[in-house]
């Protein structure tokens, strides 16, 4: 039955505006991000050294400072594929054809989130042949990269941003799902994560820990200044959880007069 | 059976079973009483007319009928489910719910096809509902691109997917020309001749008329009245235009009228009298006239419209509905 709702959500989430939107501009901007970073890069300076590039690690040196981006663009996608149900009507249609609404839900989320996650592959594919390109160019050698380090650290920072990926979609569904407008939830939803909780955080240092944005983005870098990696993703699911919980409780209990 | 124990608890005599029954469904929104205890009988196969002005809980109780939303208290079976279980029944039922709602950048077979999918209904299903709906050749174009009649076709043909037993259409002409709404009409028969029952509620008593067989009215949330259509229309007396050869009979006319029971009003035009009531048959009225020497010019029933058996059973008369029905007048 998820599977259905799978399947359907999919049948939404191809089309052309959105598919091609996310999947190029995410792969737009991680290429342009990565040809920033290698001609800003100089032997002693720049965002990173060419000496650092050179290393096993230099492809995701950086990438955590994309995550940002990433996180935006994930949220307000997830937030506006579960808002507009509402302010398009359409959730009435959904829910006769499929009345069980956790099963709808799940469905839907499942399928953001894949959605999300083979835009951000995706990204990262282009991105990887950019950076060889740009490399190149810059006279880097390319060699560390593709050992078994070099390889090893890339998926492991995939990885991380994936979970990140998973992070930001669910959060942002589980706000489209109280505002149910898409542009209310994308509004509140980037103002928190961009200035509410950075400023929060200047003004008390110790709430780093605990704030959702902050936990994903430890995750999202591998472990950041002030939230360990193993803390930012214990607090995230712990957040994760919750959001699903209170999204589905919401959901399964309120009028459906859209 | 469960069908049987709705029939006995809504006190229907006849034998036909029940595809839909409610008891005391009422639904509050905060302290306003939007549906305030309907208990809805409507038979098999039946046409049913969900008539009631604006604002008067229609959508509300359909919503209810459709799993969206909650009742405040109260019951009810559909198809043989219950309806707290909306799983058990929604599987055979196709809605329109107020206006079509789609994916504006989808086009009308991919926006079927999400609810196929959901539905877990085969997509072969897709093409013949857009046939039937006579929307098959713009099929692949984006629903934006569509006109309201479109629209409503598209939604139409989302109700018929699931190759329903209950079509529930909520105001289904909404936004269609008179060409349109005598094509809906048209395909509304169809489903009744494919053994489908249909609730299409309106806030038009004439177009119900012209449809259904059953007739089920609310007024501010309240059941007015519900049963077959015919039943209420006889229960309305007949109503005649006359109008003497002779403009200056006219009064004397009307006195013999008044004396033999009827209420006389006067009537559109020189010379022409509104006759109520009295029991008098049109021959009764023609025989009585020529008794006195008076020749009618005009005699002429006026059509026994629903509307107005539906303003005596809600007792005022609402702005919603108009008036072209009332002067069918044969002359
Ligand atoms: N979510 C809601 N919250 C509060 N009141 C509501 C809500 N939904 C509907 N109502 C109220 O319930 C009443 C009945 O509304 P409903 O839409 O069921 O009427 P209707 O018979 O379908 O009218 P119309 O012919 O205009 O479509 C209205 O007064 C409306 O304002
Ligand atoms: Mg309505």
């Amino acid at each position: 039955m998820t599977w259905a709702a799978f399947t359907s959500e999919w049948t939404k989430l191809r089309r052309p505006t959105l598919f091609f939107s996310t999947f190029l501009g995410l792969a737009l901007a991680a290429s342009l991000f990565v040809i920033l970073v290698f001609s800003q890069a100089t032997t002693h300076g720049g965002i990173v050294t060419l000496h650092q590039l050179a290393q096993p690690n230099g492809l995701v040196i950086g990438v955590a400072r994309a995550a940002m981006l990433l996180g935006v663009v994930a949220f307000g996608i997830a937030a506006s594929q579960v808002a507009s149900e509402y302010s398009l009507g359409t959730l009435r249609q959904l829910l006769v054809r499929q009345p069980r609404r956790a099963v709808l839900l799940a469905g839907k989320m499942l399928g953001v989130i894949t959605f999300l996650v083979l835009a951000l592959c995706f990204a990262a594919v282009v991105a990887l042949i950019v950076a060889v390109v740009a490399a190149h160019s810059r006279g880097v050698s390319t060699s560390a990269w593709f050992t078994g380090t070099g390889l090893g650290d890339l998926f492991r920072e995939l990885g991380d941003l994936a979970l990140a990926v998973v992070g930001y979609s669910v959060l942002g569904m589980a706000l489209g799902q109280f505002v149910r407008s898409a542009v209310f939830a994308v509004i509140i939803g980037f103002a928190w994560l961009i200035a509410v909780e950075n400023i929060v955080v200047r003004i008390v240092p110790s709430t780093q820990s605990w704030l959702p944005g902050q936990s994903i983005l430890a995750v999202a870098s591998g472990g950041g200044e002030g939230v360990s990696y193993g803390h930012g993703l214990v607090l995230g699911a712990v957040y994760l959880i919750a959001a699903i919980a209170a999204a589905t409780l919401v959901f399964l209990r309120s009028d459906i007069t859209a | 059976m469960v069908i049987g124990q709705a029939e006995q608890r809504t006190g229907e005599r006849s034998a036909a079973p029940l595809a839909v029954s409610t008891d005391g469904l009422s639904k509050r929104f905060g302290d306003r009483t939007v549906v305030d205890n309907v208990a809805l009988a409507i038979p098999a196969g039946a046409v049913c007319g969900f008539v009631g002005p604006n604002g008067a809980g229609k959508t509300t109780t359909i919503r209810m009928l459709l799993g969206l939303v909650r009742p405040t208290s109260g019951s009810g079976t559909i198809l043989g489910g219950r309806l707290s279980e909306p799983a058990s029944y929604l599987n055979k039922v196709g809605a329109l719910i107020e206006s079509p709602a789609f994916y504006p950048q989808l086009s009308g077979r991919e926006n079927l096809k999400v609810l196929a999918r959901l539905g877990r209904l085969p997509l072969a299903a897709v093409d013949p509902v857009l046939e039937r709906s006579g929307l098959l050749a713009r099929a692949g174009d984006r629903y934006r691109s569509y006109s309201l009649g479109m629209k409503q076709r598209l939604g139409i043909a989302a109700a018929m997917l699931a190759g329903p037993e209950l079509l529930i259409l909520d105001e289904p002409t909404n936004g269609l020309d008179p060409a349109g709404i005598v094509e809906m009409r048209s395909l509304i028969r169809s489903f009744a001749g494919d053994g489908i029952t249909v609730l299409v509620s309106s806030h038009l008593i004439s177009e119900i008329e012209q449809i259904c067989d059953h007739v089920v009215m609310i007024r501010a949330g309240r059941l007015v009245h519900q049963g077959p259509v015919d039943a209420l229309r006889a229960t309305q007396q007949a109503e005649y235009l006359i109008a003497p050869e002779h403009d200056a009979d006219r009064d004397r006319l009307a006195r013999l009228l008044q004396e033999a029971g009827c209420t006389v009003l006067p009537g559109e035009g020189a010379g022409v009298l509104l006759v109520q009531e009295g029991g008098l048959g049109a021959a009764d009225v023609n025989r009585l006239a020529t008794q006195y020497g008076i020749t009618l010019r005009q005699l002429g029933e006026r059509t026994r419209s629903l509307e107005r058996a539906f303003f005596a059973l809600t007792g005022s008369k609402s702005a919603d509905v108009p008036d072209d029905q009332e002067l069918g007048a044969i002359r």
